[in-house]
């Protein structure tokens, strides 16, 4: 490959970047505790009795700041999605075509994530999906995917 | 409004790829043409808002850019800042400007708007994904710009039965218009059809390359003024009528809904402040930096029924000639999308629509215009409505 090919550099798998984990703020570390342990874990408001998404200080429903956290299902339906059929990541390349969503809990909250272990022409608005769990460096990232058939 | 409120003179660089000029650049080409097609002289602006340039750069430190521009300027203003919503920018800064010349601290206030844009395939599209979803609950998904959008239409697809080839027909529409302006990116180019949309390749479904906003560069100035200061300009100044904004949510994942992402609520507060209803406007200019755009916020700005977006651009209305013109300078989509100054183009156009000076595309019937625009990822609004007659 010449020097200058800059655009097809990224098609090679020494130069393919790791994907980007996430920064660890402290008041989010039982998330990535729960990841680690197979469970979605989200801060609760015991005032609300409502569990929110992403972790915050306090909750947004009532500024209250003494939250605790709870494992919920997850288990969730696909609030809206595209397929990527071309991405400018660099660290995305191999997994093109790839799905990014939005997951619509069970328990409310919704969350930003991939549909994986799919073929991605099957994913669609309300399918059923459940939280799986994928590697990230030293991290643990929750992941959705199809809830396996008669599991619904 | 009780007193008065006009944009009074609009200028626009012509959109294009300006390498030699840095967005500090572009400014001073922006406000070099103003000053010189108005014939303004230094006593005809007394205040200043600015938008940081160098966003799109890979971070902005230029964030203290009106002192520099005033500075350049000779002038010393009552009233300046520097201020950043995204694409809503312009149409907030009409909104503050218009507040301060209410209340009567203000009388003549430049808007300004300079912006680069990266390329994409060079680190722009991951550079601009970074800057527009969560650093934590978003990115680390492979998120970028349209697949972001993406979401927006696929959920209106879902609950209205809106189809990828009616997000086409928004493309199809700005194109028509674009070739009436001489200053449009695609100018020279032909006509689009929903097939040649539909076969452009796939970005992000249901987006193909069509369905995106051009990247280009530019800058455009808006000045502001009471409606007395607005007749020593233009015979025909822009009144504005009424405005509202409303600020949702930061990152698309956060909106309350994605059928319902904020421009409504700007845009009844808009027709309120106007005392006017959807019937009494003649054409819109929405900002579009997707087909999707457009399609969602005619409905939400109450010109169509709520699900039949798709309908209306389908009936060809919003083309040259058409019942309910939409986007008449070509919209991002075949003007140019350029960058930080993107929220300029569509409140340009609404002024000069107003004031009978858009040339070949010139509308018969603009008595009222509705002007709407939004920052970051659909997460914040703008609207103004302009007339003929304060």
């Amino acid at each position: 490959m010449s020097e200058n090919s800059e655009a097809s550099h990224s098609e090679t798998n020494s130069s393919v970047p790791a994907k980007p984990q996430p920064r660890i703020t402290p008041w989010a570390e039982p998330l990535w505790q729960g990841c680690a342990e197979g469970k979605l874990r989200l801060p609760y408001c015991d005032q609300c009795e409502a569990c929110f998404y992403y972790p915050r200080l306090w909750c947004p429903q009532c500024f209250n700041q003494d939250l605790s956290w709870q494992d919920v299902s997850g288990k969730g339906k696909v609030y809206s999605f595209s397929v990527i059929h071309q991405s400018p990541l660099a660290s995305y390349q191999e997994d093109v075509p790839y799905v990014l969503a939005v997951i619509e809990l069970a328990e409310g909250p919704r969350m930003m994530t991939n549909v994986v272990n799919c073929e991605v022409d099957t994913v669609c608005v309300d399918m059923p999906v459940e939280v799986t769990f994928e590697a990230r460096g030293d991290m643990t990232i929750p992941q959705f995917q199809a809830v396996a058939q008669g599991e619904k | 409004m009780q007193n008065p409120v006009a944009i009074a003179a609009v200028s626009e660089m012509k959109p294009g790829r300006y390498p030699d000029k840095s967005g500090y650049d572009l400014y001073l080409e922006v406000v070099r043409q103003f000053l010189a097609e108005w014939s303004i002289k230094p006593s005809d602006i007394q205040d200043l808002l600015a938008c940081p340039a160098g966003m799109a750069e890979g971070g902005s430190n230029d964030i203290f850019v009106h002192e520099q521009l005033y500075e350049e300027l000779g002038i010393h203003p009552l009233f300046a800042d520097t201020m950043n919503a995204g694409g809503s920018t312009y149409g907030l800064m009409v909104q503050r400007a218009a507040l301060a010349i209410e209340r009567g601290l203000a009388e003549s206030v430049l808007c300004i708007g300079a912006g680069k844009f990266p390329k994409v395939s060079t680190g722009g599209g991951e550079s601009m994904a970074r800057m527009v979803s969560h650093e934590i609950y978003e990115f680390p998904y492979g998120t970028f710009i349209p697949a972001l959008y993406a979401q927006v239409a696929s959920r209106h697809m879902f609950e209205y039965g809106t189809t990828p080839e009616q997000f086409a027909e928004v493309a199809v529409s700005s194109r028509a218009w674009a070739l009436k302006n001489p200053d449009a990116v695609m100018y020279d180019s032909e006509a689009l059809t929903v097939a040649k949309v539909r076969e452009s390749r796939s970005i992000a479904t249901p987006f193909h390359l069509y369905d995106c906003s051009i990247p280009v560069e530019g800058g455009a100035a808006v000045l502001v003024t009471s409606a007395s200061v607005a007749k020593r300009f233009s015979e025909q100044p822009a009144y504005l009528l009424g405005m509202g904004e409303y600020h949702s949510h930061r990152n698309i994942h956060q909106a309350p809904s994605l059928t319902d992402v904020g421009c409504r609520t700007a845009g009844q507060q808009a027709y309120q402040a106007a005392g006017l209803s959807p019937s009494d406007i003649d054409f819109a200019e929405i900002y579009d930096a997707f087909s999707v755009n457009p399609l969602v916020f005619m409905e939400d700005l109450g010109l169509c029924e709520k699900g039949k977006g798709g309908a209306f651009f389908e009936s060809g209305a919003s083309r040259p000639g058409g019942d309910f013109p939409v986007d008449t300078y070509g919209g991002l989509l075949s003007y140019g999308h350029t960058g930080d100054a993107s929220g300029m183009s569509m409140i340009v156009e609404g002024a000069r629509q107003i004031m009978g000076i858009a040339g070949e595309r010139q509308l018969d019937k603009a008595n009222a215009g509705i002007v709407h625009s939004y920052g970051g990822m659909m997460s914040e609004h703008s609207t103004l409505i302009l007339g003929r007659q304060a």
